[in-house]
């Protein structure tokens, strides 16, 4: 047990220093001189000088790569061009933002998807169903951006039911979620609809059903409970790739977060800044990939750690 | 209601005679209404309508695209300042105008050509790297197998967009970046499917007869195994080809898709952003458009995938 933890947690930090690592790389790759985009295109040579030796971009490339590894492991990754405060503190003010639009979202789409799914492998092969099914294809079929503008502009601008940006009361966390979580229900719906499909098709719940078990034990207990692992696993992988940020909805809403940074600071070639977002994300990410590891036992009593685990 | 209870185990109906009408005497108590309302039929009947359905909304979309330069349509650049927002249907301009007076479906037609060219290299491209190398690491296994499938996961893991955006940021916006950052960003899918599908393939009799036969071992893979997964690993990247095009239409909208004059699905989208409130047209129209060849294409998808396969012989 203590051994699985260990080896996942080795695995998951070696994911995240390549994930830095590549970052690096091709910051360093890309054509494009930060220097000129922090002092702006009127700055003399000699400006642009003293912004390189600042920040440390006149030293050979191995020697800013190995600059960069101890601020890593110091967990400073200098200072933000662009906000000239600290970067990891520039993003870890907007992480609780995404935070919460995530766990909104998934909350929502958690809520909605399972008991979705679960109606569809009720009623296989009615008109009903596939009338809902028909509806997840469209609801997996239409851009975010689009959808948030069109929410937008229905329940922000027509009927000013909340508010159209940012996040400053309760109600503007709505939009931004019922957007992301469109998208999310149509996904995760369907593949609670094949999972269940496939367990009520299962030999053990023909005989459950001949011994008089329950319609409604059937459903949540005996095909539920075998599909919980599969299902739980969507729904951390996608909450874990939301807090990679949901750049695209948060740009529409303005919302504070981190998705709505990285785009300004990939905008401003703002080195540190876009490092220590990386960073902090894909930390994020990797936790909470081993949380839902960690997690199996309680799901499914059969699982023991380590042993019978396989990828 | 009465449906939910007892759902016939899939298989079953499907093996029953469909073709020749129950005769008088018929020494069976299945009937053909029977037969009609049993879930298999109806699943075939489903899956026939997704697919006609599904190719009327594709082909509603793609064949004004391809054909946008013989349509009598104006020019997608063409600036009009005396005709500057046009509701649709006005002046003959179907879908309206934008705010510089361009017809709008001209700009929505010719962006179609850019987006779906994307789409479709960028796909094939994802395709040939998933099906290469998810083949070789199913069948190869050993050192192949660990390192495929450990690039798989890191990748997965990935921020995928902001990776994206960072690498056409950095990269510059031009379409051979566009196309290999989404071909790079769709490559696991493919690649796992293939993977799992020749981890089975290759523990079958034929694989080993080939290989009494002396056939080489890449010989073997790529002239019996792939051609016996590549009908599944086609379906997915045609499903793929949706995800391409949205993919392609959110970078676009960040600003991070093929520069002007280009004019991508997502970049007309985010233009017409600013007057959403008094030119609805330029946003809703655009969106409608993608919206309509994204469920076209996945309604064809799974449409193929649940109609039911005809038996092979001796397979």
């Amino acid at each position: 047990m203590t051994n699985y933890i260990l080896k996942r947690l080795g695995q998951g930090l070696l994911t995240v220093f390549l994930t830095v690592s590549t970052v690096f790389i091709l910051v360093r790759l890309a054509p494009g001189d930060p220097a000129v985009s922090y002092a702006g295109p009127l700055a003399t040579t000699e400006q642009l000088a003293k912004v390189r030796e600042q920040f440390g971009l006149d030293r050979p490339v191995l020697e800013q790569y190995w600059i960069f590894l101890q601020q890593l492991f110091t967990g400073n990754l200098g200072t933000s061009y662009s906000f000239q405060a600290p970067a990891m503190q520039v993003v870890a003010e907007r992480m609780p933002y995404t935070l919460t639009l995530a766990t909104a979202s998934i909350l929502l789409t958690a809520v909605v998807a399972i008991p979705l799914g679960v109606w569809m492998s009720r009623r296989p092969d009615t008109n009903r169903e596939l009338g809902v099914n028909v509806l997840t294809i469209a609801g997996q079929s239409m851009p975010d951006f689009w959808t948030g503008i069109m929410l937008l502009t229905g329940f922000a601008v027509l009927i000013p039911l909340f508010p159209a940006s940012g996040f400053a009361t309760w109600g503007g966390l709505v939009l931004p979620t019922i957007t992301i979580a469109i998208l999310q229900i149509a996904l995760i719906s369907r593949m609670v609809r094949r999972e269940m499909t496939a367990n009520f098709a299962a030999p053990f719940l023909t005989v459950a059903r001949s011994r008089g078990v329950r319609n409604s034990v059937l459903t949540w207990r005996y095909a539920m409970g075998n599909s919980a692992i599969p299902v739980f696993t969507a729904l951390g992988t996608r909450f874990a790739a939301m807090l990679n940020g949901v750049v695209v909805v948060e740009v529409v809403f303005a919302w504070p977060g981190v998705g709505s940074l990285i785009v300004r600071a990939l905008e401003t070639r703002d080195y540190p800044l876009i490092q220590a977002t990386v960073l902090l994300t894909a930390l994020l990410a990797v936790a909470v990939q081993l949380v839902i590891d960690l997690a199996y036992p309680l799901l499914d009593p059969r699982v023991r750690l380590g042993k019978a685990a396989t990828a | 209601m009465s449906l939910d209870t007892t759902p016939p185990p899939a298989g079953v109906p499907s093996d029953l005679p469909t073709g020749p009408p129950a005769r008088t005497p018929s020494p069976s108590a299945v009937t053909k209404e029977l037969i009609a309302k049993a879930g298999a039929t109806r699943r075939r009947k489903a899956a026939q309508w997704k697919l006609r359905i599904g190719a009327v909304c594709t082909l509603i979309v793609i064949i004004p695209i391809l054909l946008a330069q013989l349509l009598p349509l104006p020019d997608a650049n063409h600036q009009d300042l005396s005709a500057r927002r046009l509701a649709p249907l006005m002046d003959g301009h179907f879908f309206g105008t934008d705010q510089l007076g361009r017809d709008l479906l001209s700009r929505v037609l010719h962006g179609g050509q850019v987006s779906l060219t994307i789409g479709v290299l960028a796909v094939v491209v994802s395709g040939a790297i998933g099906i290469i190398l998810g083949a070789a690491a199913g069948y190869f296994g050993g050192w192949v197998d660990t390192v495929v499938s450990r690039v798989l996961e890191a990748q997965m893991s990935l921020p995928l967009l902001m990776m994206l955006l960072l690498v056409v940021a950095l990269f510059g916006p031009s379409i051979p970046v566009i196309t290999f950052v989404i071909a790079i960003a769709q490559w696991p899918e493919v690649a796992r499917l293939t993977r799992s599908m020749v981890l089975v393939e290759r523990e079958k009799p034929y694989v080993s007869a080939a290989r009494i036969l002396g056939l080489h071992r890449i010989q073997i893979l790529i002239q019996h195994i792939i051609p016996n997964v590549i009908k599944q690993a086609t379906l997915v990247v045609l499903l793929l080809l949706a995800q391409a095009v949205l993919l392609e239409s959110a970078l676009s909208f960040l600003g991070a898709g093929p520069q002007r004059p280009f004019a991508t699905w997502g970049r007309i989208i985010s233009d017409g952003q600013d007057y959403i409130t008094t030119s609805w047209w330029m946003v809703t129209l655009p969106g409608l458009v993608i919206v309509l060849m994204v469920v076209g294409v996945n309604l064809l998808g799974d449409g193929l995938r649940d109609r039911p396969r005809r038996k092979k012989k001796g397979a």
